[in-house]
C-alpha cells in the first residue's frame, strides 16, 4: 500500500500529505532522498530506496513543487506513477504561493487514488504481470518519432503547394478520421476490440505533438490554424491549454496500456470498416517518416549550437508573422520549456563535457536531471533554451564538485592527536597512477606543517617498491615501517599503527599494492587490510587521464570493498587523490566522474614530479574548463 | 500586414536621416558625445548600487541542515511552521513585516528575509547573498549540539572570515534553535563549545599555506584564545524555538539593524 504522499516547495516547506494514509514513516526517508538523491544530481532517476521504503517523485518545475510518494518496498504498486502525475496536475490546478493550506485537496486525491487503483487493478487482470509496459512505449517513441518526421515534412510540402492540394486535404482527413477514432478509444475504457490501437493513439499523439511545436514556432499561420482544426478538437484543446495536455498525456500511457493486452489476445483480427481505413493511413505515414528521419536529424544536429524555440532559421522565407512571434517569444519568455526544447542543446552539452574526458555514463546521467530540473519551467525574457541548460548545468556541476564534508585534514589529524592514537591513511588505486609518489607528497605537505608522519610500506606485491618508499622516506627523514616482502600486507598495516601510537607518531600512511578493480583475491586482500585497521582516510588515488574506466574502478573498489568486508558496516572510499593533473589539459572530465560516482571530495590535486606539486581542487575552475 | 510594411518604411527612412545626420557631425565630437553618454551612464549606476547598498534590508538566515531555518522563515513571516518542513532544495526569500509586527499601526519597514538552505553542497548559495547582507542569523540545534560540533563551527567560521562579512562589519546572532526542549543545552554552553571549536579551527587553517584557500582574512588576536568578542564585526547569542514561535529574541535583533 501506499505509505505516504508529500507536495512541497523547493524550499522545503510541505503543503499537503495525505491524513488519511497517516503513517509515521521509520526513519526520514523523505530528508534521505532530498540530500542523498535530488541534490546528488540522481533526479533523472526512476525510484530510489531506502530501508524498507520506495520512493518516487516528480517535479512541477514552473511552480517549484516536489511531489513525492512512499511506498513500502516489497509492493510493486503500477499506479504510482500515474498517481503521481494525475496528483501534479490537478494539484497545479489549485496552488497558490500565497496560499498555505490545501485541505480540500484530500477530496480530490482520494477519487485519484480510486481512479489509479482502478485502473491498475485492470490492467493485472487483462495481462497478470505488467511486464509489456515499457516496452510498449518505447515503441510508441520510436513510432512517434518517425512520424513526426514524416508529419512535419507533410506539413512542410503542404504549405509550399496551393491551397487546393487534393493529396493534402486527403490526407488531413484521414488523420481526422483516426483521430476521432482515437477520442472514442479515450472515453471508452472498455472498448478494447482494436487491432491496431497502439499505433493509432501513437500516430495521433505524434501529429499533436509535431503539430504543436509548428504552432509554437512559426506562428499561427492559416495553413496551420486549418491543419489544426482537420486534426481534431483534441489537438486544438492541446494548443490552447497545458493542462489539458497534460491530461492527454497521461491518458495515453493507459491507452498505450490498454489496447496492447487486446492485441495479445486478438494477434490478428480486424473488425470495423473504419479501422482498415486508418490502418493504411499509418502505413503510409511510417513509409514516408522512414525516409525523412534521417534528415530531420541531421538538420536537428546542424542547429545544435544556436537553438532558438523551434528553429528560426528555417521559416526565414519572408513569413513575417513567424519572425515576429519568434522576436516575440524571446521578449517576452516563452511559456513552458519542454522535452523536445531541451532536447538538442542537452545533447550539445552532453557532447561538449565527454569531449572534456568526462564519462559518457555521467554525461547522461547529469542531462537528465538537468532536464528534469528544467522541464515545464519558464523560459526568462531575453534568454535563449542553450544558455538556460548551460546555467542549470554549471549549477549542478559546483554542487557536485562541492565537498560534501570538510576536507581539512589537518584538522582531523589535530582531532585524533587529542584522542592520543595516530591519524591512518591508506592509498588504494590500479597500478600505475602514483599511489607511491603522491604519499611521498602528502607526507611532505604534513610534515611542512608540523605533524610527525610514519609510512608503512604495505605493497608487499611488487618488486621494488618498498626500496621505493624507503628512498623517498630516506630524502623527506621520516620514519618507515616495512617488513620485507611477501608479507600479509593487513599484519604489516596493524604492526605500523601499533607502532606509530607507541612512538607518538600523529599520522601513518599507509602505501598498498596497485591492483585491478576485477582482480578478486587482491581485492580480498585489501578489504582485510581496511576492515581489520579501521584507517581514517581511504583515499582512492586515480590518474585524471582516466576516461570510461574512472566509473569502473571506483564503482568496482567500493563495491568490492563493501562485498567482501565482513563486519556489518564496511568501511568504503572516503576521498579521492587525483594524480598527473598537469598533463591533462583541459580535459578535466575525470574529476567529475570520479567525484559523481563515489560521492566524496577530491581532497588532493596531483600536478607535478616534485614534492611540492599537491594542489587543492579548485572547483570554480573546474567548472568553467567542463563548459568551456 | 500593410500598416507593418509602412512602418517598416518608415523606420528605414528615419535610419537614413539618422545616418546622414550623424555622417554630418565631425568624428572627434561624436566620440566626445559618446564618452559623457557613458561616463554618466556608468556613474549612475555606481551610484545606485551605492544607494541600494547602504539602504540594504537583507537578513540572512544560516546555519547546518536540520537546524530549523525554514521553520524560523515561516514563524517569523506567518507565525506558524504550517504542516512541518523539509530539506530545503532552493532558498526560500520573502520581503515581510513580522507576523507579531501585524498588529502595530503605522508604516514599519518591511525586511527582506533569506533562508539559505544548509546542505553543505548548497553553501556557495550563501555568497551569492552575502554582499547584500545587512545580518546574519546562524541558527544552530541547541539539541543535537554536540554531534554537530563542529561541522557547525566550521560553517560559522567560513562565515565570520569572508571577506564580505568582514568587510562590511555584518552582524551575526549565533541563535540557539529548538530551546523548547529539556534536554537542549544552553547559549552560554554552545557559546562556549564553538569559540573552542573556532580556536581549532584557527590553529589549523592559518598553517595551511601552499594550499589556495578561500578564506581571505584571519580572524581573533594572534596569541590569544579566540573569543567572539575579537572578531571584527559584532556577534550576540540567543536562544530561540522553531516549533513553539518563540522568535522574539530574533526579531528584536534584526530590528536592531532594520530599524522599523
Amino acid at each position: 500500500m501506499l505509505e505516504q504522499l508529500l507536495i512541497f516547495t523547493r524550499g522545503g516547506l510541505i503543503l499537503w500529505t495525505c491524513k488519511e494514509l497517516g503513517n509515521a514513516l521509520k526513519g526520514s526517508p523523505i530528508d534521505t532522498l532530498i540530500r542523498s538523491c535530488l541534490l546528488e544530481e540522481r533526479s533523472g532517476d526512476v525510484s530510489f530506496n531506502h530501508e524498507a521504503y520506495t520512493l518516487k517523485w516528480t517535479f512541477h518545475n514552473d511552480l517549484g513543487l516536489v511531489f513525492v510518494a512512499v511506498y513500502q518496498r516489497i509492493l510493486h504498486l503500477l499506479y504510482v506513477d500515474d498517481l503521481l502525475s494525475m496528483v501534479k496536475q490537478s494539484f497545479s490546478e489549485i496552488y497558490d504561493p500565497k496560499r498555505m493550506a490545501y485541505d480540500d485537496f484530500d477530496e480530490t486525491f482520494r477519487q485519484l487514488r480510486k481512479e489509479a487503483e482502478a485502473r491498475a487493478e485492470e490492467l493485472r487482470k487483462t495481462k497478470q504481470v505488467g511486464k509489456p509496459v515499457t516496452s510498449v512505449k518505447k515503441q510508441g517513441q520510436v513510432l512517434k518519432a518517425g512520424l513526426e518526421g514524416g508529419n512535419k515534412r507533410i506539413g512542410e510540402a503542404a504549405s509550399k503547394k496551393d491551397d487546393g492540394d487534393g493529396n493534402k486535404a486527403k490526407v488531413s482527413n484521414l488523420t481526422n478520421g483516426h483521430s476521432k477514432e482515437n477520442q472514442q478509444l479515450e472515453n471508452d475504457s472498455q472498448e478494447t476490440d482494436l487491432a491496431n490501437g497502439k499505433e493509432n493513439t501513437s500516430s495521433n499523439v505524434a501529429v499533436d505533438l509535431s503539430k504543436l511545436q509548428k504552432l509554437r514556432s512559426k506562428g499561427v499561420r492559416g495553413r496551420g490554424v486549418r491543419k489544426a482544426d482537420s486534426i481534431g478538437n483534441k489537438s486544438s484543446k492541446l494548443a490552447a491549454a497545458e493542462p489539458a495536455k497534460k491530461a492527454t498525456k497521461k491518458n495515453r500511457v493507459w491507452d498505450d496500456a490498454a489496447p496492447k493486452q487486446s492485441r495479445l489476445d486478438f494477434t490478428d483480427s480486424v473488425d470495423e470498416n473504419g479501422n482498415n481505413d486508418h490502418v493504411d493511413v499509418v502505413a503510409a505515414d511510417q513509409g514516408e517518416s522512414m525516409m525523412d528521419k534521417e534528415e530531420v536529424f541531421s538538420s536537428d544536429s546542424e542547429s545544435d549550437d544556436d537553438e532558438e524555440p523551434g528553429s528560426d532559421e528555417k521559416p526565414a522565407e519572408a513569413k513575417k508573422k513567424g519572425w515576429f512571434s519568434s522576436v516575440f517569444q524571446s521578449i517576452t519568455g516563452k511559456a513552458n520549456l519542454e522535452k523536445t526544447d531541451l532536447g538538442p542543446a542537452l545533447k550539445a552539452l552532453k557532447e561538449r563535457l565527454m569531449t572534456k574526458n568526462v564519462a559518457e555514463e555521467i554525461a547522461e546521467k547529469l542531462c537528465e536531471s538537468v532536464e528534469a530540473s528544467l522541464e515545464g519551467k519558464k523560459l526568462s525574457s531575453f534568454t535563449r533554451i542553450s544558455s538556460t541548460v548551460q546555467a542549470a548545468m554549471e549549477d549542478a556541476l559546483v554542487r557536485i564538485l562541492t565537498p560534501r564534508r570538510s576536507i581539512d585534514i589537518l584538522r582531523d589529524v589535530n582531532a585524533a592527536k587529542e584522542q592520543r592514537r595516530p591519524y591512518v591513511v591508506v592509498f588504494v588505486g590500479v597500478n600505475g597512477v602514483g599511489k607511491s609518489t603522491n604519499l611521498a607528497k602528502v607526507a611532505y605537505w604534513l610534515q611542512q606543517h608540523k605533524v610527525s608522519v610514519m609510512m608503512a610500506a604495505c605493497d608487499t606485491f611488487r618488486a621494488g617498491a618498498v626500496e621505493q618508499l624507503r628512498t623517498h622516506a630516506r630524502r623527506l627523514q621520516i620514519p618507515i615501517y616495512e617488513k620485507g616482502y611477501a608479507k600479509d600486507p593487513a599484519a604489516v598495516a596493524k604492526e605500523a599503527i601499533k607502532v606509530a601510537t607507541d612512538n607518538g607518531s600523529d599520522v601513518v600512511l599507509v602505501d598498498t599494492a596497485g591492483r585491478m578493480q576485477d582482480n578478486e583475491p587482491l581485492m580480498r586482500a585489501l578489504s582485510n587490510l581496511i576492515n581489520g585497521n579501521q584507517p581514517d582516510l581511504v583515499l582512492f588515488v586515480g590518474e585524471a587521464l582516466v576516461g570510461n574506466d574512472a566509473v569502473d574502478q571506483l564503482s568496482k573498489f567500493n563495491q568490492k570493498l563493501s562485498d567482501l568486508s565482513t563486519s556489518g558496516n564496511p568501511r568504503l572510499i572516503d576521498g579521492i587523490l587525483l594524480t598527473k593533473f598537469d598533463t591533462i589539459d583541459d580535459k578535466v572530465g575525470a574529476a567529475l566522474s570520479m567525484v559523481y560516482i563515489s560521492g566524496s571530495p577530491v581532497m588532493f590535486v596531483g600536478c607535478g614530479q616534485s614534492y611540492t606539486d599537491l594542489k587543492k581542487l579548485n572547483v570554480k575552475a573546474i567548472v568553467k574548463t567542463l563548459l568551456k | 500586414m500593410e500598416n507593418l510594411e509602412d512602418l517598416k518604411i518608415l523606420a528605414e527612412q528615419w535610419s537614413h536621416q539618422g545616418i546622414e545626420y550623424l555622417q554630418k557631425i565631425p568624428p572627434s565630437q561624436l566620440y566626445a558625445a559618446i564618452g559623457v553618454l557613458l561616463f554618466t551612464t556608468i556613474l549612475l549606476f555606481l551610484s545606485i548600487r551605492l544607494v541600494r547598498r547602504t539602504k540594504s534590508n537583507t537578513v540572512l538566515l544560516s546555519g547546518l541542515s536540520g537546524s530549523g531555518k525554514t521553520v524560523l522563515f515561516y514563524q517569523l513571516r506567518d507565525g506558524s511552521s504550517h504542516q512541518g518542513t523539509v530539506t530545503s532544495m532552493e532558498p526560500n526569500e520573502g520581503t515581510f513585516v513580522f507576523h507579531t509586527e501585524n498588529t502595530k499601526k503605522g508604516k514599519i519597514k518591511p525586511v527582506h528575509l533569506v533562508d539559505v538552505p544548509g546542505h553543505s553542497r548548497l553553501r556557495p548559495k550563501l555568497e551569492e547573498f552575502l554582499p547584500q547582507a545587512a545580518a546574519i542569523v546562524f541558527v544552530v540545534d541547541a539539541l543535537e549540539f554536540l554531534p554537530n560540533c563542529r561541522a557547525a563551527s566550521e560553517y560559522l567560521y567560513d562565515i565570520l572570515t569572508n571577506a564580505n562579512v568582514v568587510k562590511n562589519k555584518i552582524p551575526v546572532l549565533l541563535c540557539c534553535n529548538k530551546t523548547d526542549k529539556l534536554t537542549a543545552h544552553t547559549k552560554e554552553f554552545i557559546r562556549k563549545q564553538m569559540e573552542k571549536e573556532i580556536e581549532k579551527l584557527r590553529a589549523s587553517r592559518s598553517t595551511v599555506s601552499t594550499a589556495d584557500i578561500a578564506n581571505d582574512f584571519t580572524i581573533g588576536i594572534e596569541g590569544q584564545v579566540f573569543s567572539f568578542s575579537h572578531c571584527y564585526n559584532k556577534v550576540t547569542v540567543a536562544e530561540a524555538s522553531g516549533l513553539t514561535g518563540e522568535t522574539a529574541q530574533i526579531q528584536d535583533f534584526i530590528r536592531e539593524y532594520i530599524k522599523p
